[in-house]
């Protein structure tokens, strides 16, 4: 629905009209523009908030993945823009099969990082389960050997060791930090094609560290950035992510705290 | 063992009589996957001999990997034996007086043309149609019925080397094809009046360094002067809005177009072999990943003369795509449905007749990426099969 009006022609009335529209334009929405399921602007704004989404979640075993883009519409502000969007998602766990659906208020800043997001998704399981889930994955985390310095995850063929699996996890959530930092408007996003020169231990308050190097694919320049990633975690208290990326020449730093496993 | 998640749907596929897959997969796997296995290369004699190679074929213990499978006494039977069954292999095959070479282990995909060319000489035969930078042959595999030049559709895979799933999909493509020709009615139909021509690696040099040394490596390996980056992207080389900003010119990018228009060789002997034989009436060029299909422009916002027809065409490819397994496409203009990017296989093609152009973004959508695991390759090329199929049925039904 598209609510325009134009300012008339010159005249005292004109001039008073642009001041109530200037007033106006701070105080609201000034154009609102449904946009296509299919397009890029919900498919980014879909991305940016189930990157937010799965790193506050902190919840390894439900990592969400996109599945389709519903609906939605975009609101244009001064300073940006505002997507509402729906979407369906399933679990990372194709095992499960799992579906749901998430609505999220996306902020995007005029080329400017770090999208806001205000999102809330369908429970893929019930909190108890969940809490079960990510404990199974913290307990084999902790009795894991630390794979050798070269192991890469996945291998170059996309394999990857069952064994492994619980380690690319918990990295999703701290990939999911970084990609979701780096999303922009401009259809700028990203995807983590691997992760290694991994290194875990566990610190004496029982939080999980890993650190780890990935290889991020960055689509509209087809670059792929090389970062170090610094992930705190533990399944029932708030984690914390840090990295830096060697982005073409400049060099970028990120960090960030989620509010732990509780968030839905 | 890394394998695991492919493994059975591989072997299975390969009893049905498609073997070249995991032919493709030991290509790409590193020799410590298959150390110490062997691939034992028989000709039978008659068929009492290929019926004691049907019952090796048959014993589950064994774990024999048949890539050729028992079929005729003239044809070679080619079989991968696991390191710790080979002498009992080894053994049966004595006993049983059929003789066996060993195979050497690094096949190369050229072997595998020059096969399937020579299994099937009436219908595939070969043309070496350039040179890459580092001089190695440019080969495009020629379907064809007849023996003048016809009507033809064109499809090239691998021209971005870490687009992994492209190669694998060209050489289940191409095995498809040689399946079906004669069998299914409507490629039959296509091939009585069209021939097809499939480049499946089409930037060598670069796939080639995505196994030996970057997997995620995706220009070609041209040295640039002025640079110590190599490589130009093939896909912004093409003399179609060559230059502009979906395009680089910085030769340490990925997108750097290179100096001039088909500067590079990986580009230019496709564009003088299709400019050369006049005739081509469809082109697909198939890429990873994003799950997209794609038609002209990328270069320019306004649409083609042809936009509607070409939007309806990907509409229904993309459909007969989601009936095989369920997979979601999107599609539309290069340019507003991935980005804008200049100098691009399709625009190329669009802007010299050939009005059927599309470009294929296949599995996945970012989960695994370039990185691709070997159980999703054959739901792939199983069901992109049918959206070429669509396209290329549509340009037989209406010819230009």
């Amino acid at each position: 629905m598209l609510a325009r009006r134009r300012p008339a022609g010159p005249g005292p009335t004109a001039l008073l009209l642009v001041a109530l529209l200037a007033a106006e334009a701070r105080a609201s929405w000034l154009i609102r523009r449904p946009l296509s399921p299919s397009g890029p602007e919900l498919r980014q704004a879909a991305r940016a908030a189930l990157h937010f989404f799965n790193y506050r979640a902190a919840s390894p075993s439900t990592v969400r993945v996109l599945k389709e883009v519903l609906n939605g519409t975009a609101l244009i502000r001064e300073e940006g823009e505002n997507i509402k969007v729906a979407f369906s998602i399933e679990s990372y766990r194709t095992e499960n099969s799992q579906l749901g659906t998430c609505s999220a208020l996306v902020g995007f800043k005029d080329h400017k990082s770090r999208p806001t997001v205000n999102i809330s998704c369908t429970p893929l399981l019930d909190q108890k389960e969940r809490k079960k889930e990510d404990y199974k994955l913290y307990k084999q985390i902790k009795q894991l050997e630390t794979p050798p310095f070269e192991t890469t995850i996945p291998g170059k063929l996309g394999d990857m060791d069952p064994s492994l699996q619980p380690l690319w996890e918990l990295a999703m959530i701290g990939n999911s930090f970084l990609m979701w930092e780096k999303t922009t408007s401009t259809s700028s996003y990203y995807y983590v094609q691997q992760i290694t020169n991994i290194k875990k231990w566990i610190r004496p308050d029982d939080f999980i560290i890993l650190h780890y190097r990935l290889l991020l694919h960055e689509f509209r320049t087809q670059e792929i950035i090389s970062c170090h990633l610094h992930l705190v975690w533990h399944p029932e208290k708030p984690s914390k992510t840090q990295y830096h990326c060697q982005d073409s020449g400049t060099q970028e730093n990120g960090s960030g705290n989620s509010e732990g496993s509780g968030f839905l | 063992m890394p394998m695991a998640a492919g493994g059975p749907a591989l072997l299975r596929l390969i009893m049905r009589g498609l073997p070249i897959l995991s032919f493709l997969l030991t290509v790409a796997f590193s020799q410590k996957m298959f150390s110490g296995d062997q691939v034992l290369r028989i000709r039978a004699k008659d068929q009492k001999q290929l019926q004691l190679l049907r019952n090796l074929e048959d014993s589950e213990d064994l774990k024999v990997d048949f890539w050729h499978a028992p079929a005729r006494p003239s044809l070679p039977v080619d079989m991968r034996v696991p390191f710790s069954n080979l002498n009992a292999v080894k053994n049966y095959l004595n006993s049983s007086g059929i003789s066996y070479t060993i195979m050497i282990k690094d096949i190369q995909i050229y072997t595998w043309m020059d096969n399937l060319v020579a299994e099937h000489s009436d219908l595939v035969s070969k043309i070496m149609i350039g040179q890459t930078f580092e001089k190695r042959p440019i080969f495009v595999l020629k379907f064809s019925t007849g023996n003048k030049s016809r009507p033809a559709i064109w499809i090239d895979s691998g021209i971005h080397a870490r687009e992994w799933i492209t190669q694998a999909t060209g050489v289940w493509t191409a095995m498809k094809i040689v399946t079906d020709c004669g069998e299914e009615p409507v490629l039959t139909n296509i091939l009585n009046h069209m021939d097809i021509f499939l480049e499946v690696v089409t930037n060598p040099d670069g796939f080639a360094y995505t196994h030996s040394t970057n997997r995620l490596w995706r220009k070609n390996r041209a040295v640039n002067s002025n640079s110590t980056c190599k490589g130009v992207d093939p896909n912004r080389n093409w003399d179609a809005g060559f230059g502009g900003v979906g395009s680089s010119n910085n030769p340490c990018s990925e997108t750097y177009h290179g100096p001039f228009p088909h500067s590079e060789p990986e580009v230019a002997s496709i564009a003088n072999f299709i400019q050369k034989h006049k005739h081509f009436k469809a082109l697909m060029s198939i890429h990873s990943y994003s799950q997209m299909l794609l038609y002209p422009y990328g270069y320019r916002k306004e649409p083609t003369l042809d936009n509607e027809e070409l939007h309806n065409l990907a509409c229904k490819a993309v459909e007969a795509l989601s009936q095989v397994h369920g997979t979601d496409y999107i599609y539309g203009r290069a340019i507003s449905t991935i980005y804008v990017a200049n100098g691009i296989t399709i625009d190329w093609a669009y802007e010299h007749d050939i009005k059927y152009s599309f470009s294929f973004e296949l599995r996945d959508t970012g989960i695994y990426g370039f990185l691709l695991p070997a159980s999703q390759i054959i739901p792939t090329a199983e069901e992109t099969w049918p959206a070429i199929l669509t396209i290329m049925k549509h340009a037989y039904k209406n010819p230009y």
